[in-house]
């Protein structure tokens, strides 16, 4: 009889400890952001030859700023035709040359030339670890003979396309 | 005669002992819904981007029903990364969580780096809301960053 009891009582012990059980369970939920890619052209400075007088050389220089964080590829979609200057004489065709600079005032990594539509300059997204700031810069002359035509104004527009990469 | 006596009176106490058990037991059930994620959304290189807890579309929100006291402990991650291992760093601090009720209004607010507890009834769902502030550089790269929030819940023995 005393093992019935016994036993009695440590089955009611054993719903005890069960009463004061902890219950946990868990749960997740996701986080995230995206971060946004930088790719703009700033504002340019114009390429002007100024005041010339007919029969001499002159040369002008302009630049357009780059901002980006990702890769780039510049090209110049008006090939031959790129920064053309249209007036009463006619069409004056500039020599140019072109590149990138770290800064406005001079071309660090120069193209190859600055009439190709195809791909000039390519900086991959991958070697980009940052925002870049960088300026696409034109240097133009105009020969002697070229400026020795009828007086007027001249003027044209450089396209530059910058592609992401 | 007396031990014959109490016998059925331990068995009956016992017995009765049974459905207290039970309902103790459903006493503690305890769910967690996500309802939604943390969303730092778009965000610009070298700016830091903030998600406040009342920001109802970018704040994460976690549903807990159950009845009882509760302990919400948060395991937080330290950064968002993108698939190639690139990390945003992640901040949070007190006043970025908060305990509301269904309607929205607020229960309290709370310290996500510590343990909080909410008393949680039968008869109402509260909410977990939690917000951040993720802190780009200059130099993070663009692209996709994610990370997961884990909930520990954890109920009281009685």
């Amino acid at each position: 009889m005393n093992r019935t009891l016994r036993l009695v009582a440590a089955l009611g012990m054993l719903a005890i400890p069960t009463l004061a059980q902890a219950q946990s369970i868990t749960g997740s939920i996701a986080a995230s952001a995206t971060i946004q890619s930088v790719f703009a052209f700033g504002a340019p400075s114009a390429l002007s030859f100024g005041n010339v007088t007919p029969g001499t050389a002159a040369t002008g220089s302009g630049y357009i700023p780059m901002q980006r964080n990702i890769g780039v590829i510049y090209s110049m979609p008006d090939g031959n035709a790129t920064g053309a200057l249209t007036g009463p004489g006619g069409t004056i065709q500039p020599t140019y040359t072109c590149g990138v600079g770290t800064t406005s005032a001079a071309i660090t990594t120069a193209f190859a030339n600055c009439t190709s539509t195809s791909a000039l300059f390519t900086v991959t997204a991958a070697s980009v670890s940052g925002l870049v700031n960088e300026w696409v810069i034109f240097n133009g002359s105009l020969s002697a003979a070229q400026t020795n035509t009828v007086p007027g104004v001249y003027s044209g527009t450089i396209h530059v396309l910058a592609t992401p990469n | 005669m007396t031990s014959r006596t109490g016998l059925p009176l331990l068995f009956a106490l016992l017995l009765a002992s049974w459905p207290v058990r039970a309902d103790a037991q459903s006493q503690k059930s305890v769910s967690i819904t996500p309802v939604q994620s943390l969303s730092f959304g778009l965000l610009v290189p070298g700016i830091r981007g903030t998600v406040r807890i009342t920001d109802v579309s970018r704040r994460a929100v976690v549903a807990l029903a159950g009845k009882g006291p509760v302990d919400i402990t948060l395991v937080l991650p330290s950064s968002l990364d993108s698939p190639t291992g690139e990390r945003i760093p992640l901040q949070f601090s007190t006043g970025d969580a908060a305990f509301l009720n269904a309607d929205g209004s607020t229960i309290s607010t709370l310290d996500p780096l510590q343990a909080n507890r909410v008393t949680l009834r039968n008869d109402r769902t509260i909410l977990f809301v939690l917000g951040g502030t993720a802190v780009t550089a200059t130099t993070t790269r663009p692209g996709q960053y994610t990370a997961r929030v884990t909930l520990l819940v954890n109920q009281p023995g009685t």
